[in-house]
């Protein structure tokens, strides 16, 4: 455990989201769907920490990801704790929880999480549990996470109808409402900063763009098409976004009327704009396509609540900052600095007091799961001595904690930043 | 405009309709198929590359384009084996085992096909016997590895490590590519080149071959 500070975990991630520089900074792993830890490392932290030993639960299966307890919380010294939607992203709700043997992993996953395995070793789960239908994601031998399956109905230009590529946005229900409401209650109690996740706004996200989540799904959802739709039938595309912009809205609406300004921040969408070294689109691409859709979003959101608006995208995406900015995001992830353009000491200084940088604090591709816990400890120092002035950063690896990765490298990484802030265990 | 000039007009337009009928009208007029790639397609997809590079382009008209080149390489495929024309070279391609992300790896496909390399193409999650075999069955003198993961991008090495234990690896020129492998990584596990971008490919492929 980590010794006790004068503010809470709450109070210093709003003030390092208000671009003032807290006490220390704040740590976040595990908050949502792209800031978190593959299950197969939860389990060896939990072991590391000499937490009790039991089943890790997968809580978000697309990418394989551990739920962080509060035990682990603490034992790695976060400050941020978050709320997530009701059903996963293949459909099925993340409840009534059930043992499964993960490749020699003993881990919990929810009654509807449905596979078959075949004796190639790859792993297929199925939209909403339902066997019956084709499944929708696959998880290869040698992979740790599953890709979706596409399901591509044949195209006929005539009868292309955005509303086929809507069938998994609607109006939120009652039990998303209440699991919502339940969940932000639970939270908010924790004295951790509170990040959301509730769905609905991610335009063209292209982990969503398959559907993983249907059994049946229209429209365009094979990958290479949509990108080529975002150039070639760009009317559609606005058809989809305009009507998902509408119903988000609507959603966010009904949700803040039950928990009011109760969480601190939202993970509202992750379309990658970047690749590694260029992007999937101009910055005039961008202000045609995205812009005026994220702008609605982040214009009710700023209007109505004290909520703060989060954006990831991979990539070399630092051409596309002013436009975020323009359109409302506060808050920036996973800011990857190995990619083209995205060199830290440059973003800190060009829009540390515009943005806030949630991530940046460690390589994941390199340096953590390849390098020597010195090398870890070293890029964290740095990134640290960068990117925490003046406030507006929360440490974050870049993305998720893949599986594979050394746990001494993951100890080192949080030792590092528990250094810079001049905190240690106890 | 002569239908050569159509031809690589319609590739860089990403217009997959006019570069079939610019192909056809052009076979049809009597142009020898290999004219139309040595001097349609492979100067069209060398500006497509040209135009990504400088970030004119992007993916979306770079698959536009592939797509185009593509529709021209269907009808023009049979006609260039018949006339027994030879490659630039023959490249196995795939995106390694354990890793189902094929975009980054597709679009080097195309580029390769379009610089006048016969391409086969294995899809994603290739394994290393099965990249050895295609090797093999083929007579290809160049390998292609892809991988987005971190957790995959290990079986690039195993992958070559298979080309050595079936002692094809001084027969075939490897190279690999993708988000997270670098030239360091290529140089760790013995593979002949690193390819950054998908343009950067072909003259990557180009140079090796010629070694």
């Amino acid at each position: 455990m980590l010794n006790q500070t004068a503010i809470s975990s709450r109070d210093r991630l709003r003030t390092a989201l208000d671009h003032r520089e807290p006490d220390r900074i704040p740590l976040d792993l595990g908050s949502t769907g792209v800031t978190g830890i593959h299950v197969s490392c939860v389990a060896e932290l939990r072991d590391h920490f000499g937490l009790a030993r039991e089943p890790v639960k997968v809580h978000e299966p697309y990418q394989m990801l551990g739920q962080v307890e509060d035990d682990l919380r603490a034992a790695m010294g976060l400050d941020v704790t978050g709320v997530f939607p009701r059903k996963t992203m293949f459909g099925f709700p993340n409840t009534d929880w059930k043992e499964w043997n993960f490749r020699g992993l003993e881990v919990m996953v929810p009654a509807d999480f449905r596979i078959e395995t075949e004796a190639s070793g790859d792993i297929f789960i199925y939209p909403e549990g339902d066997q019956t239908a084709a499944p929708s994601a696959r998880m290869p031998m040698g992979s740790a996470f599953f890709d979706t399956i596409i399901r591509q109905p044949e195209i006929d230009e005539e009868k292309l109808d955005p509303a086929d590529n809507l069938e998994e946005y609607g109006p939120i229900s009652d039990d998303d409402l209440n699991h919502i409401e339940r969940s932000v209650r639970a939270a908010g109690g924790s004295g951790y900063g509170v990040m959301a996740t509730f769905g609905g706004t991610a335009f063209g996200d292209i982990a969503l763009v398959p559907a993983p989540s249907l059994k049946n799904p229209k429209g365009i959802r094979d990958v290479t098409e949509w990108y080529i739709s975002t150039r070639t039938r760009r009317g559609y595309i606005h058809g989809i976004f305009e009507r998902q912009c509408e119903i988000g809205i609507r959603n966010l609406t009904r949700i803040h009327d039950r928990i009011g300004d109760a969480v601190d921040c939202v993970f509202l969408c992750g379309t990658d704009f970047g690749t590694q070294t260029s992007a999937f689109c101009s910055v005039s691409t961008f202000r045609e396509l995205w812009f005026p859709y994220y702008k609605q979003i982040n214009d009710w959101v700023h209007a109505n609540t004290t909520w703060k608006c989060f954006k990831h995208s991979c990539g070399s995406v630092e051409r596309f900052f002013e436009s975020f900015i323009e359109a409302g995001f506060d808050i920036v992830n996973p800011v990857q600095c190995s990619a083209a353009g995205m060199e830290p000491a440059g973003l800190k200084q060009k829009y540390g007091s515009r943005l806030v940088f949630w991530g940046g604090g460690i390589d994941t591709q390199k340096t953590l799961p390849f390098g020597t816990p010195d090398e870890v400890r070293e890029q964290v120092l740095r990134r640290c001595e960068i990117f925490a002035p003046g406030g507006g950063f929360v440490f974050n690896s870049i993305h998720n904690l893949q599986a594979g990765t050394p746990v001494a490298n993951i100890i080192a990484m949080l030792d590092a930043v528990h250094q810079f802030n001049g905190v240690s265990h106890v | 405009m002569s239908e050569l000039e159509q031809l690589h007009q319609a590739v860089i337009d990403g217009e997959w309709k006019s570069a079939a009928a610019a192909t056809q009208a052009a076979i049809t007029a009597g142009v020898a198929p290999l004219t139309l790639v040595t001097e349609s397609l492979v100067p069209a997809m060398d500006e497509v590359g040209r135009r990504f590079e400088c970030e004119d382009y992007f993916v979306p008209e770079m698959l536009l384009s592939a797509r185009a080149m593509k529709a021209s390489m269907e009808i023009l495929r049979p006609l260039l084996a018949a006339s027994g024309s030879k490659p630039v070279g023959r490249v196995v391609i795939g995106t390694v085992k354990g890793d189902l992300h094929d975009i980054g790896k597709n679009l080097v496909s195309s580029m390769l096909e379009g610089g006048g390399f016969e391409v086969i193409d294995l899809g994603a999650d290739v394994s290393p016997q099965r990249f050895v075999e295609a090797v093999t069955t083929n007579d290809a003198n160049l390998v292609a590895l892809s991988a987005l993961l971190t957790v995959t991008m290990t079986a690039m090495k195993t992958t070559i490590e298979a080309f050595r234990t079936a002692g094809l690896r001084e027969k075939v020129k490897i190279m690999v590519g993708g988000a997270p492998v670098t030239q360091q990584y290529a140089d760790a596990i013995g593979a002949d080149g690193y390819g950054e971008s998908a343009a950067g490919a072909v003259a990557l492929a180009r140079k090796l071959v010629a070694a």
